[in-house]
């Protein structure tokens, strides 16, 4: 099975880079999952949890309030204005 | 000690301070480049990102369309210039060389026939523009290097709601950028770019009508209404960290020079207060050897 290659970046830092199994965004009309092989996608988002499950099985959080999310062939890029870790997810 | 000596040794002791000072100041600037210059690389991922999605949405979709993108924009003549300037001076030619362009620009601009409105960060230029009774638009001064990231964010919203006003008079055409890259440690330039409109530049020829599978969500418009003053928010916060990074690279400069001057000063003056040293035991000696043979000549014997 292939896997997704996640770019999680807000204007300022990268946050979060690597392969992930699945990553759930809060898309600006509901939560949207992405798994891999997924149609290539253009997304807005809305306020919510950006949550990241790695190749490993570990999940990361984090809260993220407006943004965009692109799929394109297994690569998912997500741009935010600002990521805070939410910790009772580790 | 002589007044001449004395003179020449507090020459000497002022360009000593002088000179650590300015030693001082250069190694600063060249701490602070390297740390301004990983700021600016940091928000290339997300500016890559936007510039990515963007070219997504225009090359898979005709019917998206948004203010900023039509090549048309006439409407007020106004055309923004927005200015990014240092606030501190002992930059060198930093400052300046800025204000040049963006003067160049507004020339340019007035030739055109259009009508400049002037958006000035930093001291330097604001006080440039006011000096001459042209006070700009809107002017951010002063700021500081940490909060760089929310002064952009502040001057997007402030231009993009300008761009966007239907009010003739705060309503902008264009929107210029004039700052300073940060090509290298060593080579800096300032640079007037236009923003908006925006041109797309679709990479690959796609056949209208034809798109492969790609879905927008909610759909393609609004995806591009968010887009683009993200865009235009990630390109001033580039350009207002590229301008730091060349300031701090510029001072360093302007301050090596400087240290540099110090020295060649400190060298002219020693050796001027060792001629005068030298002329002063001359004069001793003459002084000396001059009354000794005024004895001799007098034919007294005794002592």
């Amino acid at each position: 099975m292939s896997t997704l290659e996640v770019t999680f970046v807000t204007s300022d830092r990268t946050v979060w880079t690597g392969q992930a199994a699945q990553v759930v965004v809060p898309a600006a009309d509901g939560s949207m999952g992405i798994l891999p092989r997924m149609q290539p996608t253009l997304a807005v988002l809305g306020e919510g949890a950006v949550r990241i499950t790695g190749e490993d099985g570990t999940v990361s959080e984090r809260t993220v309030h407006g943004g965009f999310v692109s799929v394109d062939s297994d690569i998912v890029t997500i741009g935010v204005d600002d990521a805070e870790l939410v910790e009772s997810a580790r | 000690m002589g007044a001449q000596q004395r003179e020449y040794k507090q020459r000497i002791g002022s360009a000593q301070g002088m000179k650590k000072i300015f030693k001082a100041k250069e190694m600063v600037a060249a701490s602070r480049i390297s740390k301004a210059h990983a700021r600016v690389l940091a928000t290339t991922p997300y500016a890559d990102a936007l510039t990515q999605a963007i070219g997504a949405v225009a090359t898979h979709s005709q019917e998206a369309q948004h203010p900023f993108l039509q090549a048309d924009r006439a409407q007020s003549g106004r055309v923004a210039i927005l200015l990014i300037t240092a606030d501190r001076g002992m930059t060198g030619s930093y400052s300046h060389n800025a204000i040049r362009t963006a003067e160049e620009l507004a020339n340019t601009l007035i030739d055109e026939g259009k009508t400049p409105v002037l958006y000035v960060v930093g001291r330097k230029g604001e006080a440039y523009f006011r000096f001459r009774n042209r006070d700009p638009h809107r002017a951010w001064a002063p700021y500081s290097e940490p909060e760089l990231g929310s002064l952009g964010q502040d001057i997007a919203h402030t231009l993009t709601a300008d761009l966007l006003s239907e009010d003739p008079e705060t309503h902008l055409d264009e929107l210029y950028l004039v700052g300073t890259r940060f090509l290298s440690r060593f080579k800096q330039a300032a640079r007037a770019s236009r923003l908006v409109p925006m041109q797309l530049v679709d990479a690959e020829d796609h056949v209208p009508g034809a798109f492969p599978l790609y879905e927008f969500a909610p759909d393609a418009e609004t995806t591009l209404q968010e887009l683009i003053p993200r865009y235009v928010e990630s390109r001033i916060v580039n350009l207002l960290m590229q301008s730091m990074a060349s300031e701090h690279a510029a001072t360093q400069r302007a301050m090596q020079t400087a240290t540099d001057n110090a020295q060649t000063q400190i060298d002219k003056f020693t050796r001027l207060a060792n001629t005068a040293r030298q002329a002063e035991i001359t004069q001793e000696i003459t002084e000396i050897v001059g009354g000794a043979d005024a004895l001799a000549g007098s034919g007294r014997t005794e002592r």
